[in-house]
């Protein structure tokens, strides 16, 4: 089963995404990879974790024709209206998908990113090792750049059984003849079954993209700022503005912590993802998957591991609060997993 | 009276990284004290450490914090800086730079500043190799230092938007070179056709911190 896709429509910022590409900092690439990396793997669970890219989409989402072949796709991430052929499906879902359908992802309830995954691998070249897209870099993904309507995609064969993706029983032939016997409409798993056997536990269940404090380790640069105003920035509401994207999110300082602040321009050191820099002007930024590999700007704090992907589904004018933990902390949350 | 180099500081950035800082400013001490302690963890590497970055006065070590303990990474950063620091032999390149003109079209404007003809910057820039300080910024961004005092400018006060892969830029005692196109608020002086970012090979730079370079007019 191998399919080649048609991109009929997409918003800014959709672009093919793996794991990321680790390992190249000291060249001065940051590892790029999914805003929300548990919503881009359960999107794989769900359509059967062919292959490790995917295509990652923004708050308007994408449309896309099956040209040719067939392939199961799954999505997750955010909560985004979806549709086959005009029929509205679950979010999140997979389905089977054939030559002739058309798949409408638009904007939905929650969220600034959502994952589509297919059964089998995208057919993009490996650059450095992945296939994520940075756009910061120019490279992987396709050409580099991000997806745009008119780019045709190959997807690769299925290494799984298409029929166990359905949750049929691969021996009843009249269920394959129904599936391969047009395009009524697509075969939509049905709701709680296994996906390729795998109950999805927890871990896959769609998480809430919801309140409670943003979780931050305190930074490199965190004595810079004094005690008084260190206070003031965990006891004091910021909001998301509208100026994000995959290198980093600015905030709004409402309550003008940073407003006196004298922000000393640094000698550049290595940034990482999370790190919470203060512009020259007094402005938050949240350093993002695509993050320039050094930075000047002072860092009070990075947010943890465990609270990033939250962070980046937070849309513009939400309010946040961010709440300092201790390193201990920060890590016996990743090992126990219930971040 | 002698000034003690800064005594290094060991700070967690974030839950999955630490970073080794050996001065606040950027200085040659601090800079070779960082380029040293990255060939150290070459050498004797540190179970658990999956990337070692080395930057301007710093080196970036990540970890997989489901793998290892914040703690444990600090000791053995610690055991090793008590070590003497090595001084990584670097690689000699020979980059040849058309200062000037549309490649370099700032070249007039630094000569004025520093008070001396274009013919004599460019000798005088050109007069001893540098070392690679560190790669930053963007893919293959390297940055090569140090002039002497004589040649020493800040930034321009205007950012361009986008200057091409291969410019050669000036600023704050330093030469940089641009591998791939980027904003740069740094003198354009020149250009060079030597590429320092290739996504297909194996490394995809070929400068590392602590190499030397000797620019030539090309």
């Amino acid at each position: 089963m191998a399919a080649t896709l048609v991109i009929e429509r997409a918003g800014p910022l959709v672009s093919i995404q793996d794991a990321g590409r680790f390992g190249y900092l000291a060249h001065g690439i940051s590892a790029s990879g999914p805003m929300d990396a548990g919503a881009f793997k359960r999107a794989g669970v769900l359509a059967g974790s062919g292959g490790a890219a995917g295509i990652e989409f923004s708050m308007l989402g994408l449309d896309l024709l099956v040209a040719e072949g067939e392939a199961v796709m799954g999505w997750d991430g955010g909560t985004f209206e979806v549709s086959v052929n005009g029929r509205t499906q679950s979010w999140p879902s997979s389905v089977l998908l054939a030559a002739g359908d058309r798949l409408t992802i638009s904007a939905g309830t929650g969220g600034n990113y959502g994952y589509l995954r297919f059964g089998g691998e995208i057919d993009v070249p490996l650059v450095m090792g992945s296939r994520a897209t940075s756009m910061r870099a120019r490279i992987g993904g396709l050409d580099g750049r991000a997806l745009r309507a008119g780019d045709m995609l190959g997807v690769t064969q299925h290494i799984t059984n298409r029929r166990a993706a359905l949750g049929l029983d691969p021996r009843a032939d009249a269920g394959a003849a129904a599936i391969e016997g047009g395009n009524d409409g697509p075969r939509v798993k049905p709701e709680g079954s296994s996906v390729f056997g795998v109950r999805l536990g927890n871990d896959a269940a769609p998480k809430t993209v919801s309140g409670g404090p943003i979780r931050f380790v305190w930074g490199l640069h965190a004595e810079v700022f004094g005690t008084e105003l260190r206070e003031k920035f965990v006891t004091s509401a910021f909001r998301i503005s509208s100026m994000m994207d995959r290198m980093g999110v600015r905030l709004r300082d409402e309550a003008a912590v940073f407003a006196e602040a004298r922000i000393l321009s640094l000698v550049s050191d290595p940034v990482v993802v999370g790190d919470i820099q203060i512009l020259g002007d007094g402005t938050p930024i949240v350093l993002g998957r695509d993050h320039q590999p050094t930075g000047g700007y002072p860092r009070i704090g990075t947010i943890i591991s465990a609270d990033l992907d939250r962070f980046f589904q937070l849309r513009p004018n939400a309010e946040l609060v961010f709440a300092p933990v201790g390193l201990d902390h920060a890590q016996a949350l990743l090992r126990s997993g219930i971040a | 009276m002698q000034i003690l180099p800064e005594r290094p500081m060991v700070q967690a950035l974030g839950d999955s990284a630490i970073l080794v800082r050996f001065g606040s400013r950027l200085d040659e001490n601090a800079n070779r004290r960082a380029i040293g302690f990255a060939a150290t963890l070459e050498s004797e590497e540190i179970a658990g450490i999956i990337e070692v970055v080395p930057s301007l006065v710093s080196v970036l070590l990540r970890y997989d914090p489901l793998i290892s303990r914040h703690q444990d990474i600090e000791g053995e950063i610690r055991l090793r800086l008590h070590d003497a620091l090595e001084e990584r032999a670097g690689a000699a390149h020979g980059i040849g730079v058309r200062f000037g003109g549309e490649a370099g079209p700032d070249l007039e404007e630094v000569a004025g500043l520093l008070k001396i003809s274009a013919e004599k910057f460019m000798a005088q820039h050109n007069a001893v190799p540098l070392r690679v300080l560190a790669t930053g910024f963007a893919p293959g961004f390297v940055y090569c230092g140090f002039h002497p005092d004589a040649l020493v400018l800040p930034r321009r006060d205007k950012v361009r938007a986008l200057v091409p892969a291969g410019s050669v830029l000036f600023a704050a005692g330093q030469t940089a070179i641009a591998a791939t196109d980027i904003p740069t608020g740094w003198h354009v002086i020149g250009h060079t056709d030597f590429s320092n970012f290739d996504p297909a090979a194996e490394p995809p730079t070929r400068l590392r911190a602590g190499d030397s370079v000797s620019f030539e007019v090309a």
